[in-house]
């Protein structure tokens, strides 16, 4: 398994706004409850306080590189609940796609 | 020209059982202004989505659907249409009434349920991971958001049309804090309907009294997962999903469905069971306040049934269109 990436479930009331690019890691998508809220068009639904941000490398990183991703998130004042990496094996993701 | 309703006519024997409710309706003198949307296998083929954005949009404008089934392309990154549905507009509640029907003969007679399921969370968020090479997981998601907002929808439901019970469908005792978030909820809001029953029972047992004690059972409330296997469990004890209709309805747009899938074979062989997507017409003709057509039309089709009209996977040697025919005709008298 290659490492790629990282799933981040934030604890905020609202669909968080955070850079598109941190380190190696474009900010993917955002979804709550598994239904995409970001990039928007976002579906006019009722919204949980626990918003799942992937940030994802086409190339493979380093699992300090997660680390420092996460750093930069809690010095920038987000309340992280749970995270996991995201790994991919011969091209194929293996992670699901929200709604 | 009357209220406007969306209507997806499908795929498979979709657009034949369509025809049939349609004619149905024309019989019974329903009045409604039809805005017919794209989707299903034909948007794929042209390179679009299987739900089309104008086809969402739409039925957030109007606010109320109903939708013959569709069928899901097999292959890597197909994702249901229904679930789509559900989730890009919060259709929060999956309503599956349950009832037995003169002329359908049962083990189970005088069923007479009605399952509110929450259709947005649980382990239905495909929120899915390999953690290692050898060990996979799905995350079950409950919010208090979402366990406040089906079980206030069940009581409500439960209050508006005379229902004396509602028992919360949990596995608590061993999720003691997912599902016990939910039981914790489902006690809350029940205080506020004092005058209904509320009760709660463990999924396996409850499985196991739909079977053996169905009488006692009124309104069940449950979660995603627990919903899905019961409410085709109770399907299966009055007929069949041939005869199990649905709407999932959320706070701003709801949508009416069969329960059934879109069969495939059977499309235009004029074969196929119209009753189920009737039936959840008339719960729309419900939902819209037309109480009296809805009455109407499930009466005739219930005398239609009772005289031994039916389609084949009924034991019965009806066509869709002339099991129609016969339901309008009861209706015309």
């Amino acid at each position: 398994m290659i490492l790629c990436g990282v799933d981040v479930f934030l604890w905020t009331p609202e669909t968080p706004e955070l850079p598109t690019q941190i380190g190696p890691f474009r900010l993917e998508l955002i979804s709550n409850r598994g239904t995409r809220v970001y990039p928007p068009p976002a579906p006019d639904i009722d919204l949980i306080d626990w918003p799942r941000v992937r940030f994802l490398s086409e190339e493979q990183v380093e699992d300090r590189q997660v680390d420092e991703l996460l750093a930069e998130l809690t010095a920038a004042g987000w309340v992280w609940t749970k995270s996991q990496k995201l790994y991919r094996k011969d091209g194929v993701d293996l992670f699901s796609q929200p709604y | 020209m009357g209220r406007k309703v969306c209507l997806i006519r499908g795929d498979g024997i979709g657009p034949e059982i369509v025809d049939a409710v349609l004619r149905v309706f024309a019989a019974a003198r329903v009045d409604l202004d039809w805005v017919e949307l794209e989707a299903g296998l034909a948007c794929v083929e042209q390179g679009r989505p299987l739900v089309p954005e104008e086809t969402l949009a739409a039925l957030a404008e109007v606010g109320v659907g109903l939708k013959a089934p569709m069928t899901t392309p097999i292959g890597k990154g197909s994702v249901s249409p229904n679930v789509t549905l559900r989730k890009r507009l919060d259709l929060y509640a999956c309503v599956r009434p349950i009832r037995s029907l003169r002329g359908i003969p049962t083990l189970f007679p005088d069923t007479d349920l009605v399952i509110f399921r929450e259709n947005t969370e649980d382990l239905y968020g495909q929120v899915e991971y390999m953690a290692t090479p050898t060990v996979a997981y799905t995350l079950k998601i409950i919010s208090q958001t979402g366990c406040e907002r089906i079980c206030r929808a069940a009581f409500d439901y439960a209050r508006a049309n005379g229902r004396r019970k509602v028992t919360a469908v949990h596995k608590a005792n061993i999720m003691k804090i997912s599902d016990g978030l939910f039981l914790r909820t489902f006690q809350r809001i029940a205080e506020e309907y004092p005058e209904i029953e509320a009760n709660d029972m463990i999924v396996d047992a409850q499985c196991m009294h739909l079977v053996t004690r169905w009488r006692e059972y009124d309104v069940l409330v449950t979660e995603n997962l627990y919903g899905d296997i019961l409410s085709d469990l109770c399907a299966g004890m009055v007929g069949g999903l041939g005869v199990a209709p649905g709407a999932n309805i959320g706070t701003k747009c709801a949508i009416f469905e069969a329960v059934h899938g879109s069969a495939p074979p059977l499309a235009g062989l004029n074969k196929a069971n119209p009753t189920a997507l009737l039936l959840s017409a008339t719960m729309m003709l419900g939902h819209l306040g037309e109480m009296d057509k809805k009455a109407a039309i499930e009466g005739a089709l219930e005398a239609t049934l009772a005289r031994g009209i039916k389609t084949g996977d009924l034991g019965g040697d009806a066509s869709t269109s002339g099991f129609a025919d016969a339901i309008a005709s009861e209706l015309r008298g």
